[in-house]
């Protein structure tokens, strides 16, 4: 059907040009964080190309320069990722491949084929983001493509203040069904596996800790957790987030299971490691087959995570979750299937220890994982557990002889000195400064020495009420490190020493526990304003309630936002919900069209005239167009005589009311039309002509 | 009938794929169309007249709804899937838009010019609100030709000219005129078929034939005698007729008060200029026509009268725009068989 459309006006002017590069601007910002700067770069030579074609100034490019350019851009592309499964590379693709289009840019086909390619650039945007002024600018690409489209229309659709004006009516008309289909539209699921954003760094807890890790943490205010709870809220003493368990110590770093062998890095390698990292463990209750305690779970929750790109996730201890994708494992900790790259929202029941039951057990291998020490090193250390151990103290009483002596001596800093080689023995018995992963790392190690199986265990502890406890906030300097050991009678029981030091930490978070410290590299000390604090808390919750409302709408909550919406769910409703909202907005355009295609409103006496006009075209005889009423009176007295009186009395009438402006004859008029059913007359004699109650009767 | 109105339209209306049966299909479609949309030279576009479908833009901007469905989906990215609903929103809106557009527009036919063959006809056409709303972007065609664009918005009503090639002589009668729309976006067609009943009348397409056969006459061996141009004895005057030749107006007359009346100038019955049939013996039909068509067009030109002579028929010499478009009118309508001699 495009057969109309002439070469002449199959070439692109410049107002078409001008908006397509707009688009792909509006697109490529903020894209242009996680493209190669070189991409950026050959958009605008190949944009500035374009633009001397159109001004005469350069010939498009030929075959050779095109080749050369195709060339140039896969060998960058080649250079600048090495692996092609993964999310920057294919959008980095895409946008090569508009900023080819660019060149050779001739025919409107060319032009709407870069447009929908912004359209589907623009998208991939919030598989990066999905913050509210992500979303907002999104939607205003979405707009501003949508102009360029219109723009393609011609001359009179390109002026800006129309094409983006006629663009953002029609999104608005179109609201209405993305919110239907938004709610209604069945979630499957990926039906593949696809690349997922891996080039970021890795934020948060990692998977190992050498003394300052935390420490570093500590310096920032950025979320790390938002957490709801359904049902009763546990203390803050009790708000450990547990994240990963250290058990392998090196006498400098603490690490997972299996990360010196290599086996484990999670930034790189996929979902398969972790289970790879599980096998050297060899623990062979894997938490699948570990029934579930009988009573409770006393905690109820949901956590949404912020990408930390590891797959790591936080819960108070013994979770399980029932989310897609999350996996609980055998130390009592959640991961995900792969690393967190995006929000991530997750529903956990919690068991908390204290009213575990007592039947667990530990095995050999795992005992004598969870007492591996380095073969030398820390000497002070070592002898001093010897000694509590040749005491013939019970491993709680050497875990009370501990927190006593950090109790006694010990300060809490977040600027805790340097250690030397051997860490714990300096920390222990000269500096006596440090931080929580000092006292967790320290406190393992000497009950480890003592014969006491225990490990280190990293997360967050505590969090910020929001908006009158809708959700707690956890930052980023509320990552925490403490310890558990293993009592034969209660099994792995928390211990924190960093409480024994400083229990304000614990009680009212870092904030109050290092007060002259805390924040103290920040450029700007906002923390220290509470007005700005509280806006921080107030713009926090409209994210927390966008990320829940919007954000993670899974079929989960689609069925429960429609069964609250429909009470139950049933095709009858369910045709009725998409149904009925379909059937408003069609009939509300329906009565738009017919009002804007109503001509001016015409004055009583015309539209009484018109009406005296369509009855006589009934009784055979229409008005001819242009035919002025005195033509058509005579017409009717010579056509059809027996009207011929009526026909001019009206005609008069219609005359007088119309150019003289007089009442009475429109007046007449109208009464002389009650009267007047040409159909009628037209056949039967004309003596019925003045009964008025026939009229009436037909007339209605 | 319709069939052949739309032979010379080449690719038109509707594409089927199979060759065997697209002219079944298409005699049943004009058929279908007749019904619907008959014939007039004023038609109104309306609900009943207008088709509303997808373009090929359309059912791309389709793929890349599909392709953010995947999208989201695969990412279980609702953001994403709210993109592509809004674009399904959109897509749902715009044929809405589209058909307003063209709805409510009326198309007048005010008169199909005459042409001669081997020319284009020049239909000239008022499009008309009927409504408060505009008609932006309006397409009329006669497919496969590029035809017009026009704007109905600030005015009630615009002229526009469409026109339409003529191959052969006699009353044409063009086919339907493909009025179509994108607007807004470009991805919906909103088109009708009118058939504003405009018929051409064409001309036989002027060939020469050589110089002027003055005062020539068929009898002796049909040589054509040299015979010096006539016309400068007065005759008379007679009433002035559009036309005329101002240089033989009456002024005179005139100027005392009188009618306008042009002089005649007398050259012998024999020395008019007889167009004659006969004079091009041993051609075809139509490139006698042709011939004839051509001596008509330059003997108007040199100002001269001159008569007509075709079998059947016989125009009295004649000047003037009337005798002309009578001249030609019999050319173009001399039955295509020919008579027999």
């Amino acid at each position: 059907m495009s057969g109309g459309v002439s070469q002449l006006e199959s070439l692109l002017p410049r107002e078409s040009l001008l908006w397509i590069f707009a688009a792909q601007l509006a697109v490529l910002l903020p894209h242009s964080v996680h493209l190669p700067l070189w991409l950026l770069g050959g958009w605008c030579i190949a944009v500035y190309w374009r633009l001397e074609v159109f001004r005469g100034r350069r010939e498009m490019p030929g075959r050779m320069v095109k080749l050369l350019a195709v060339s140039l851009a896969l060998a960058g592309l080649v250079l600048t990722y090495r692996r092609w499964f993964a999310l920057e590379p294919m959008v980095a693709l895409l946008a090569v491949s508009f900023t080819l289009k660019n060149i050779e840019l001739v025919s409107r086909r060319d032009a709407l084929l870069s447009l929908l390619l912004a359209y589907f650039l623009a998208a991939t945007l919030f598989v990066f983001e999905q913050t509210i002024p992500y979303a907002l600018y999104g939607i205003l690409c979405v707009v501003i493509i949508t102009a360029a489209l219109i723009a393609q229309q011609g001359l009179g659709s390109a002026r800006p203040g129309r094409a983006l004006g006629m663009s953002a009516k029609l999104l608005a008309q179109a609201m209405p069904v993305m919110l239907v289909l938004f709610v209604v539209v069945p979630r499957l699921g990926p039906l593949w596996a696809v690349p997922q954003n891996s080039n970021a760094a890795t934020t948060g807890i990692s998977d190992s800790m050498s003394p300052g890790d935390l420490s570093e943490l500590s310096k920032s205010a950025k979320p790390a957790l938002r957490i709801s709870f359904d049902g009763p809220v546990p203390p803050p003493e009790q708000r450990y987030w547990r994240g990963l368990v250290y058990t392998h110590f090196d006498g400098r770093r603490w690490s997972e299971p299996g990360a010196d062998r290599g086996g484990l890095n999670w930034g790189r390698s996929g979902p398969g490691s972790r289970g790879h990292g599980r096998s050297h463990r060899g623990e062979g209750n894997d938490a699948s087959e570990r029934p579930l305690p009988a009573v409770g779970p006393r905690f109820r929750y949901q956590v949404i995570q912020e990408p930390s790109n590891s797959p790591w996730l936080f819960a108070l201890a013994r979770p399980h979750s029932e989310t897609r994708g999350v996996r609980e494992t055998g130390d009592d900790t959640l991961v995900y299937k792969m690393p967190v790259a995006s929000r991530l929202a997750y529903d956990v029941r919690s068991w908390p220890r204290d009213n575990a039951s007592s039947d667990a057990r530990l095995d050999a291998l795992e005992r004598r994982n969870h007492l591996q020490l380095p073969a030398e090193g820390n000497p002070r250390a070592r002898a001093w557990a010897r000694a509590r151990r040749d005491e013939g103290l019970s491993a709680e009483a050497i875990s009370d002889a501990l927190l006593n002596f950090y109790n006694r001596r010990f300060t809490y800093t977040l600027r805790p000195p340097a250690l030397g080689a051997d860490s714990v023995d300096e920390f222990l018995f000269s500096t006596r400064e440090g931080f929580c992963e000092h006292f967790a790392s320290s406190y393992v190690f000497t009950m480890r020495a003592a014969g006491v199986p225990a490990r280190v265990v990293a997360g967050y502890q505590g969090g910020e009420w929001v908006e009158q406890q809708e959700y707690l906030l956890v930052r980023e300097y509320d990552a925490h490190a403490w310890a558990e050991i293993w009592l034969p009678a209660r099994g792995w029981v928390r211990v924190d020493p960093t409480a024994s030091v400083a229990p304000e930490r614990i009680r009212d978070g870092l904030q109050s526990a290092a007060a002259d410290e805390f924040m103290q590299d920040a450029l700007v000390p906002l923390h220290k304003f509470a007005f700005i604090s509280r806006l921080q808390l107030q713009w926090d919750m409209v994210n927390y309630r966008w990320y829940k409302t919007v954000v993670s709408f899974d079929s989960e909550r689609q069925q429960g936002l429609l069964r609250r919406i429909l009470g139950e769910i049933s095709p009858l409703r369910m045709a009725l919900f998409i149904g009925l909202p379909m059937l408003l907005a069609l009939l509300c355009l329906l009565l738009w069209l017919k009002l804007s295609s109503r001509g001016p409103t015409l004055p009583v006496a015309s539209r009484l005239y018109l009406r005296f006009c369509q009855r006589m075209a009934g009784a055979g005889l229409a008005r001819n167009p242009g035919e002025a009423p005195g033509d058509y009176a005579r017409r009717i007295e010579r056509e059809l005589p027996r009207l011929g009186p009526i026909a001019a009395r009206i005609t008069s009438a219609y005359e007088k009311a119309a150019y003289g402006g007089d009442p009475l004859a429109e007046k007449q008029l109208r009464r002389l039309l009650r009267t007047f059913w040409p159909m009628r007359l037209a056949g039967d004699a004309l003596r019925h002509t003045d009964s008025p109650t026939e009229g009436q009767s037909v007339g209605q | 009938m319709l069939e052949k109105r739309f032979a010379n339209s080449g690719d038109a209306p509707i594409e089927t794929g199979q060759a065997a049966i697209r002219p079944l299909f298409r005699a049943r479609w004009l058929r279908w169309l007749d019904r619907r949309l008959p014939a007039a030279r004023r038609v109104t576009l309306n609900h009943r007249k207008l088709f509303v479908l997808p373009s090929g833009a359309g059912m791309g901007f389709l793929l890349v709804i599909f392709l953010l469905w995947l999208l989201g989906t695969n990412y279980e990215n609702n953001l994403v899937f709210a993109v592509a609903f809004l674009l399904l929103g959109l897509f749902v809106v715009l044929p809405v838009h589209t058909f307003a557009n063209l709805s409510g527009l009326e198309l007048q036919l005010l008169d199909a010019e005459p042409a001669f063959a081997g020319d284009f006809g020049r239909a000239r056409i008022a499009l008309h609100k009927t409504g408060k709303r505009c008609h932006e972007r309006v397409r009329l065609a006669w497919p496969p030709e590029e035809g017009i664009v026009a704007d109905v918005i600030e005015s009630d009503a615009r002229e526009v000219h469409l026109d339409f090639p003529l191959v052969q002589r006699g009353r044409v009668r063009a086919p339907r005129i493909y009025v179509h729309s994108r607007f807004p976006i470009g991805l919906f067609t909103c088109w009708s078929w009118v058939d504003l009943d405009v018929e051409f009348l064409v001309y036989p397409q002027p060939k020469s034939a050589g110089p002027l056969p003055f005062g020539a006459s068929v009898g002796e061996g049909e040589q054509l005698q040299a015979v010096t141009r006539g016309g400068d004895d007065f005759a008379g005057l007679k009433n002035y007729v559009a036309g005329d030749s101002l240089r033989h107006v009456a002024w005179k007359q005139y100027a005392g008060g009188r009618d306008l009346y042009s002089k005649e100038y007398a050259s012998g019955s024999d020395q008019h200029l007889w167009l004659d049939w006969d004079l091009l013996g041993g051609r075809d039909v139509e490139t006698r026509l042709s011939n004839l068509c051509a001596w008509v067009l330059e003997a108007d030109r040199a100002q001269v009268p001159y008569g007509l002579r075709i079998p059947g028929q016989t125009i009295a010499p004649d000047l003037g725009a009337a005798h002309r478009q009578q001249v030609l009118t019999c050319l173009a309508l001399f039955p295509v068989q020919g008579i027999r001699q």
